[in-house]
């Protein structure tokens, strides 16, 4: 028997230059061979074979610059089941920025009381680190969020973020089985949906 | 992702964001986030501002903290609306047409992926004793009970006509709409006084009597348009999106960020910088000092006072309801037109009433939100609306209600010399098809060419 399909979508945010999308493209890279070149990453598909059981259909949003100047808009956040919130090991203004801002943001939008937050600091091949790992750790036990390092660089610690997280929003809200699509009216028919990775 | 300064450092520059873009767009309205997400895509270099901390501008979507702030009212939101977060309340009150223009542009574009719209359930017409269906087709005008006996027939062969009349494969019979007006069309098929203002208000939606001496073709399309929305869907022409109006510019401005777009909120125009041998544009200047150059600058009318003129006043008055107004109950959402002459013989407008409830996300669970608009005729809102606010299932049954009356502005010339390209402000149709015809009028006097959509059929 085929395993049961969950769609979850997944937000990414921090200060510009964080590498978030290096750490998405690095993701998806390990799945799909060729991304071509592009202005900006709308969002990605990525399918997981088997976490705790479930194929995971996997949409991850990426802020496509509107992180610059905090111009995210609410629809973005909206329906998320998981918050990747992202520093940068060598920027500690990028840390200071999760708490200050990102996360109030994200709060006050993902409109999903069991939506599951994850706090990374990127960079971590970076031979000396600004950030000490310690204040990373301690910001996510004070929200409550999950907490790793990673490097979207050499690889190190990037699936295991995605594969705990998806684990955790599992966990968290065992209801979210299904393939996800809205009982809503479909404009057209076909072009825009079920994309393997959206890159305009 | 783009490395750039953050924004404490942005503001002790003298440079607005990267500095040289091809367009500045002024307000992050529909109309500005339409042409935005277009230029964009077609390869314009963008940078798009607005003075609000929200997106939407003039028609953003508020909640009810948002919406006790604009209207200044002081104590605390009434614990009977429930929670004021799960509020969406339009400032523009308007359905979207299933296969209308902006909907063709949603697709070509592919802005529907950050969209979810639902099915409006129900789109009425009131004739002075209580709201009823609006037919459209030949066999409801047969099943209508808002038309005598031989008046069905009439009316049959009249939408008989619509359906069949093609403006390509005109054959040498019978009348001919690209040449007659509409009124020598109504003569033709001999309707009624009642029947014509039916046709030409609940199913054309015009907002007056004026289309009566223009050429009957534009009709025939409108007529056409609403006939095919309905066969779309369903049980009404009207498509509308979850969590309200206020998702359609975030979903355009989304789609020109991924193009490249750089999105500012809380940024406003001190100064448009014109070059002084040619007399156009050359970049804006913020209060601060921080400057941008463009060679176009594209805003909405409350960025160009100078630039625009009144053509008009919109009263718009948004109501909170204990529950769904009688007469429509079985309609979770819909519009109802009060005509013009069930309001009183010298008015000239219709007055419009939109409800909907948390089936869109725009109200708490139990609760109805009803917008009710018309085009203001006399100095008095007030008694204006009251025949549209007659519907609502009495004072009782209206939580809370906001009146405004928003002027109408129109640009005092195309752009094209200057380089400065004014929207005109949002009319008071129930749709958005005037709404993208300016998009599209302003793309075509910006790029200096048609916008070519895929033209798959929607």
């Amino acid at each position: 028997m085929q395993r049961p399909l969950v769609a979850l979508k997944i937000v990414l945010v921090g200060n510009s230059a964080v590498g978030k999308s290096s750490l998405l493209l690095r993701f998806a890279e390990g799945t799909f061979a060729e991304l071509p070149a592009t202005v900006g990453v709308d969002f990605r598909v990525i399918s997981l074979e088997n976490v705790q059981g479930y194929r995971v259909k996997l949409t991850c949003w990426d802020t496509a610059g509107q992180e610059k100047f905090r111009t995210l808009t609410s629809s973005y956040y909206r329906g998320a089941h998981g918050v990747i919130m992202v520093y940068g090991i060598d920027d500690p203004e990028s840390l200071k920025h999760l708490e200050t801002a990102w996360l109030e943001e994200a709060r006050r939008y993902v409109n999903n009381p069991n939506a599951v937050y994850m706090i990374v600091g990127n960079k971590s091949d970076l031979p000396t680190a600004v950030v000490p790992r310690a204040d990373g750790r301690r910001l996510a036990e004070r929200v409550g969020a999950l907490f790793l390092e990673t490097s979207a660089k050499s690889g190190s610690g990037v699936s295991e973020c995605f594969v705990e997280l998806v684990a955790r929003i599992l966990e968290a809200q065992p209801h979210v089985t299904g393939d996800g699509e809205q009982a809503g009216v479909q404009l057209e028919a076909g072009p825009y949906h079920e994309t393997a990775s959206c890159l305009c | 992702m783009t490395s750039g300064s953050n924004p404490a450092e942005a503001v002790e520059s003298s440079v607005l964001a990267d500095g040289t873009y091809d367009v500045v767009i002024t307000g992050t309205g529909l109309t500005e986030c339409i042409l935005s997400g277009l230029l964009s895509k077609r390869g314009f270099k963008v940078l798009h501002i607005d003075r609000n901390p929200y997106y939407g501008g003039a028609c953003a979507s508020l909640d009810l903290q948002q919406m006790w702030k604009k209207f200044c009212l002081s104590g605390s939101i009434p614990e009977e609306l429930g929670s004021a977060r799960e509020y969406n309340i339009d400032l523009i009150p308007k359905f979207i047409l299933a296969t209308g223009k902006l909907v063709r542009i949603l697709v070509y574009t592919g802005a529907t992926r950050y969209l979810d719209f639902k099915l409006v359930d129900g789109s009425f017409v009131h004739t002075g004793d209580r709201p009823h269906r609006v037919p459209s087709t030949p066999m409801d005008a047969l099943r209508s009970s808002l038309f005598s006996l031989l008046e069905k027939n009439r009316c049959r062969q009249f939408f008989g006509f619509v359906q069949s009349y093609d403006p390509e494969q005109v054959t040498q019979r019978g009348p001919d709409p690209r040449t007659m007006t509409m009124r020598a069309l109504y003569d033709y098929f001999g309707l009624q006084e009642t029947t014509r203002t039916l046709i030409g208000h609940a199913i054309a939606l015009y907002t007056n009597d004026a289309y009566l001496e223009w050429p009957a073709l534009p009709t025939i399309e409108r007529i056409k348009v609403y006939a095919q929305s309905v066969a779309r869907y369903g049980s009404s022409p009207y498509i509308y999106p979850m969590y309200g109006l206020g998702e359609l510019p975030q979903a355009f401005a989304r789609l020109s960020a991924v193009h490249g777009g750089v999105y500012m909120l809380r940024t406003d125009v001190e100064t448009i910088l014109t070059d002084t041998e040619t007399g156009r544009v050359c970049g804006i200047r913020t209060p601060d000092g921080r400057e941008a150059r463009c060679r176009f600058v594209v805003g909405d009318p409350s960025y160009f006072p100078d630039l625009v003129h009144r053509v008009g006043r919109i009263i718009r008055c948004y109501c909170i309801l204990r529950a769904a107004p009688a007469h429509i109950r079985e309609a979770s959402s819909c519009q109802v037109i009060v005509l013009h002459r069930a309001v009183a013989a010298e008015r000239r407008n219709d007055i419009y009433v939109l409800v909907l409830n948390s089936a869109h996300r725009v109200a708490a669970p139990d609760r109805y939100i009803a917008l009710v608009s018309t085009v203001m005729e006399t100095a008095d809102a007030e008694q204006e609306i009251e025949a549209g606010l007659a519907i609502l299932g009495g004072e009782a049954n209206i939580l809370a209600r906001f009146l405004t009356v928003d002027d109408v502005f129109e640009p005092i010339h195309d752009g094209r010399e200057c380089g400065i390209f004014v929207s005109r402000s949002y009319d008071a149709t129930t749709h958005f098809e005037s709404t993208t015809e300016d998009v599209l009028d302003l793309y075509r006097r910006i790029v200096g060419e048609e916008l070519m959509f895929d033209d798959k059929p929607v």
